[in-house]
């Protein structure tokens, strides 16, 4: 093990280490460009390098890009990435109060946290977790989707109904477009600038970024609330607060872990999850929505947990646990590398190294993100709004375009930021809407597999609830769904018993 | 909270109803397109989501006319300000991205970047600001093609008229 | 559009005979359209590093996913038609999507330069299954119709084509669960929510510790799997898969299409990028320019007449 550590600390991978942090930490930051993207567009660079040091790169590239997507979900209630859309919902109520330096540290230190418990599983446990991705079929995802569903209950501020309304128009919205399996042409009413369906990132963009945009052009009030001077880092008060928190911390890393593995999960499916495992458990409730650090804290940790998570089935099974993890394990087939639970015992150098050199990069994402974090927190406060509004709302337009190099997708972008602005007024909030379009894929490709498998073999009740992962996500369900009645009902008898 | 924003325990929620009757109309022609779908695999599902969407309009207008203080919102957003320049904004927005297969992504971001400096602008226009803004509008845009045209090797469009 | 095809048409005229023979002088745009990381990738990917060695230029892959493949396709055709902008094609796609519904454009209207290479079909079960061979799975699909359960990539694909000509080839009533690509497919296989997968030849190398493969869709077997038996041999004709080829927006100026095409023939030539695509379970394909048109023609007829078979068309 000693040797593999020192493989990772030379020059060379300490050099690709921290350059790949910084790369992915700018590149996660514009909303648009995805990890996915960044990792994509380093590829051919390291065609030319040994496999430990490419996969060193662009796992460094990866982490920074999935921490860098905190930005501007933080300043600009745009998630830079798709893992980050948990962190708008308290991270930017942080910032508009004149807490975004906070927010922005905080987050840092969660993805470090998250970012290095990823890395030790995958270092410890990879060859045995790596049966949960092979467990997870069809129909557990189904049923995980639902389970994200009944996040809406959280995020429906006061009307139930809104928000079921709403995540009904975002399953709906995610079926646009050209069937991924089933191939069908539906919903674009013979308009090219549907067929290729409603992209998850732009329609983020869109349903986030343009109503603050739209509210930020409207009158001449400050973007974020500045009460203060600045404070540097604020580091000290953010270790107590994850100090206070630690558990919160921990467990949002272990399901980020654990989600990452699943293919076709991914960052965002994490952040949601461990967001709403969070609000659940913690005592502030009320807080959450309103600027809670343990939101933020959740949402970090959990989505660059995905980034060891996601290595354990890519390395173990040679299935991509996440979508930039397809572009990686393209790249080590491109080497010559197969994967394979032997990689761990036979080719162990090149996994050790990596995985050292991934924990490197997860440390150095430390500095590298808080300095980052605070130029950035500095800029958006000091800009005037005259350079802010339009710098904004350029990078909406080149970011949307660059996801799939189009402008269908742009103007899908800003014609649902309309919507949503409009909805908003009507008290429709944006978050069901976009998880329905997360979910809507998963769980249509789930139900549809698990039906035709059910039916194929008769047993359309044994497939959705007789397997032992279903029944017990099924539970959860009802357990969430059933909590917060619970916990009413529980304090009512307490009260009783105590006028009694 | 402004008074203006007319949902308060008080009176129906009509901003809601408006939207949950343009949703039933919506689930309504969602309904009718997935009748020439020939797959099983491909209307299932958003037949199932259509028909609950509608169920669940039906249910929020319903309960608005019986019991409109039933889970009312707590938030309505940013309310006032001026909708000419949201308008402005938006439309900026969609110009830039029409003219762009003809001006190219250069030309039509400057352009909208520029409109748009000028729909956010509330302070005055000093001499400095004369200057100094556009230079640096310009060197953002540039700045933004630079990354994404050559080092992320996006092919942003050139524009026909040019190319 | 008048206007573009008065500057397609200026531009074909001011190419003159010098200017195709220093082509490329530039950095070639290679669109694959499908996302990073899928076999359309990688295959492109292969071929990057070949071309610049070759032709001292680079070839830059980006990506515009979306509709299957439709969105990229559709868009092919008002591209610049200057010899640097080149896509990715794929059958069956390309020949099935626009037979289904509009979406924007026309088989005919592809003008593919070459078809490279092909990841040929194959029957695919794990390692412990009691399907030993192909007859075993046969006479277990007689015995329970439909309840033999295939996972494969998508509808309306080489997989799924291959299973509803199989089935009819056999005379069997098999149950076909298509997935969102092939390393969904091949992970409901190892999770055991399938009984068998419709895969590729490049299934069987990538998971070659976990699966086996009963039988390949080739003419002859492939080079890296010696003890799989061809459908053929079996007594079943079907040789099939996913072909992967070049197409050009279709003003690009003739001399420099063939100028194309011999390029990649050139790179499907050399002996290294061979070794490098059959390790991972390809095959390669020379369908160069000249021969490209009579082989879409054949191939429609054999996907349309499975795509009705199947009910994929009316």
């Amino acid at each position: 093990m000693i040797e593999y550590l020192l493989q990772a600390l030379t020059p060379f991978h300490i050099a690709l280490a921290l350059g790949g942090v910084i790369a992915g930490t700018v590149i996660g930051s514009l909303p648009g460009l995805t990890a996915t993207m960044a990792v994509a567009v380093l590829v051919p660079i390291t065609f030319t390098m040994p496999p430990a040091s490419a996969l060193i790169l662009l796992g460094a590239i990866y982490t920074g890009a999935i921490y860098g997507g905190a930005y501007a979900a933080i300043l600009l209630n745009t998630p830079g990435t798709p893992s980050a859309i948990a962190t708008t919902f308290d991270g930017f109520p942080m910032a508009k109060r004149g807490d975004g330096d906070l927010a922005v540290t905080l987050a840092c230190l969660a993805s470090v946290v998250g970012g290095l418990v990823g890395a030790l599983f995958l270092l410890l446990l990879a060859p045995p977790l790596a049966d949960v991705a092979l467990a997870f079929g069809s129909v557990e995802y189904f049923w995980l989707a639902i389970f994200g569903l009944t996040l809406i209950a959280a995020l429906s501020k006061g009307n139930l109904l809104k928000g079921l309304i709403g995540a009904c128009l975002g399953l709906l919205l995610s079926t646009v477009g050209v069937a991924e399996i089933s191939a069908d042409v539906r919903f674009t009413f013979g308009s090219e600038v549907l067929l290729g369906g409603i992209d998850v990132v732009s329609a983020l963009i869109g349903l986030y970024c343009i109503p603050v945009l739209m509210d930020l052009v409207a009158t001449s009030d400050k973007h974020l609330k500045v009460t203060h001077a600045p404070r540097g880092f604020r580091l000290l008060e953010s270790l107590k607060i994850s100090w206070r928190y630690k558990f919160n911390l921990v467990r949002s890393s272990v399901i980020g872990t654990l989600v990452g593995i699943l293919p076709g999960a991914g960052g965002s499916i994490a952040g949601l999850v461990s967001y709403s495992e969070a609000r659940r458990t913690s005592k502030n409730q009320g807080e959450f929505g309103k600027g809670a650090p343990e939101g933020v804290q959740a949402t970090e940790s959990a989505n660059n947990a995905t980034v060891g998570g996601g290595f354990i089935p890519t390395l173990v099974l040679g299935i991509p646990g996440t979508p930039p993890d397809a572009v990686i394990l393209g790249a080590l087939l491109i080497q010559g590398v197969r994967t394979g639970p032997n990689l761990f015992t036979g080719e162990g150098s090149i996994v050790y190294t990596f995985i050292f050199g991934l924990i490197l990069a997860t440390l150095l994402m430390l500095p590298t993100g808080l300095l980052i974090g605070r130029y950035a927190y500095r800029t958006i406060i000091t800009v005037p709004k005259a350079m802010l509004v339009p710098t904004v709302a350029f990078m909406t337009i080149i970011g949307t375009y660059a996801i799939r190099n189009s402008i269908s997708d742009v103007i899908i972008m800003i014609v649902l930021g309309v919507f949503a602005w409009i909805l908003n007024r009507a008290g429709y909030s944006p978050s069901p809407i976009v998880l329905g379009l997360i979910l809507g894929t998963i769980a249509e490709q789930g139900f549809v597999q698990a039906w035709t498998i059910g039916s194929a073999t008769e047993d359309l009740m044994g497939m959705f609830f007789g397997r032992p992962i279903s029944i017990a996500i099924v539970l959860f369900i009802v357990f969430t769904l059933s909590y917060p009645m619970l916990k009413a009902y529980l304090v009512r008898r307490k009260e009783k018993s105590h006028v009694a | 909270m402004s008074p203006e924003q007319g949902q308060g325990s008080q009176g129906i929620d009509l901003g809601g109803i408006i939207v949950a009757a343009a949703l039933i109309v919506l689930g309504i022609v969602a309904l009718w397109d997935t009748t020439n779908m020939a797959d099983a695999d491909s209307f299932v599902f958003p037949r199932m989501v259509a028909i609950s969407m509608i169920g669940f309009c039906i249910l929020f207008i319903a309960l608005q006319m019986i019991a409109p203080s039933i889970g009312t919102n707590e938030e309505a957003g940013v309310v006032g300000g001026s909708s000419l320049r949201r308008i402005g904004l938006v439309t900026a927005m969609v110009l830039a991205a029409l003219l762009m297969p003809w001006l190219g992504f250069l030309v039509s971001g400057a352009l909208s970047f520029a409109a748009i400096m000028l729909l956010a602008m509330y302070d005055q226009w000093t001499p400095f600001r004369r200057l100094v803004f556009p230079v640096v509008g310009i060197v953002i845009v540039a700045g933004f093609y630079v990354i994404f045209a050559e080092l992320l090797l996006v092919p942003l469009p050139v524009g026909s008229l040019f190319g | 559009m008048n206007k573009m095809a008065v500057a397609a048409f200026a531009l074909a005229a001011t190419f003159s005979m010098t200017s195709v023979a220093e082509y490329p002088e530039k950095s070639v745009n290679y669109v694959i359209p499908f996302g990073p990381g899928g076999e359309s990738d990688i295959t492109a990917r292969h071929q990057q590093s070949f071309f610049k060695g070759k032709f001292g230029q680079e070839l830059v892959i980006s990506y515009k996913p979306g509709g299957g493949g439709a969105v990229g396709w559709s868009q092919l055709n008002r591209m610049t038609p200057d010899g640097y902008n080149i896509m990715g094609i794929n059958l069956p796609h390309i020949i099935v999507k626009p037979q289904q519904k509009d979406v924007g454009f026309k088989t005919d209207e592809i003008v593919g330069v070459y078809i490279f290479h092909y990841t040929p079909d194959a029957i695919v079960v794990k390692n412990d299954s009691p399907f030993k061979t192909l007859q075993d799975l046969i006479d277990y699909a007689k015995a329970n119709p439909k309840k033999t359960t295939f996972s494969g990539s998508g509808k309306g694909t080489a997989n799924h084509l291959a299973q509803v000509r199989f089935d009819k080839m056999a005379g069997i009533q098999t149950t076909y669960v298509a997935f969102k690509g092939t390393g969904k497919a091949v992970t409901a296989l190892l999770g055991s929510q399938v009984k068998a997968e419709w895969g590729y030849t490049s299934v069987g190398a990538k998971h070659a510790d976990k699966v086996r493969m009963l039988a390949v869709a080739m003419d002859e077997r492939h080079p890296k799997f010696p003890e799989v038996p061809t459908f053929k041999e079996l007594g079943f004709d079907l040789v099939s898969g996913a072909y992967r080829g070049i197409a050009v927006p279709k003003d690009t100026p003739k001399a420099l299409q063939q100028k194309l095409s011999d390029m990649i023939g050139k790179i499907n030539a050399d002996p290294a990028f061979k070794a490098k695509m059959e390790n991972d379970g390809m095959a390669l394909l020379d369908i160069d320019k000249a021969a490209y048109p009579a082989f879409i023609d054949k191939m429609t007829d054999v996907y349309l007449n499975a795509a009705r078979e199947g009910g994929i068309l009316q």
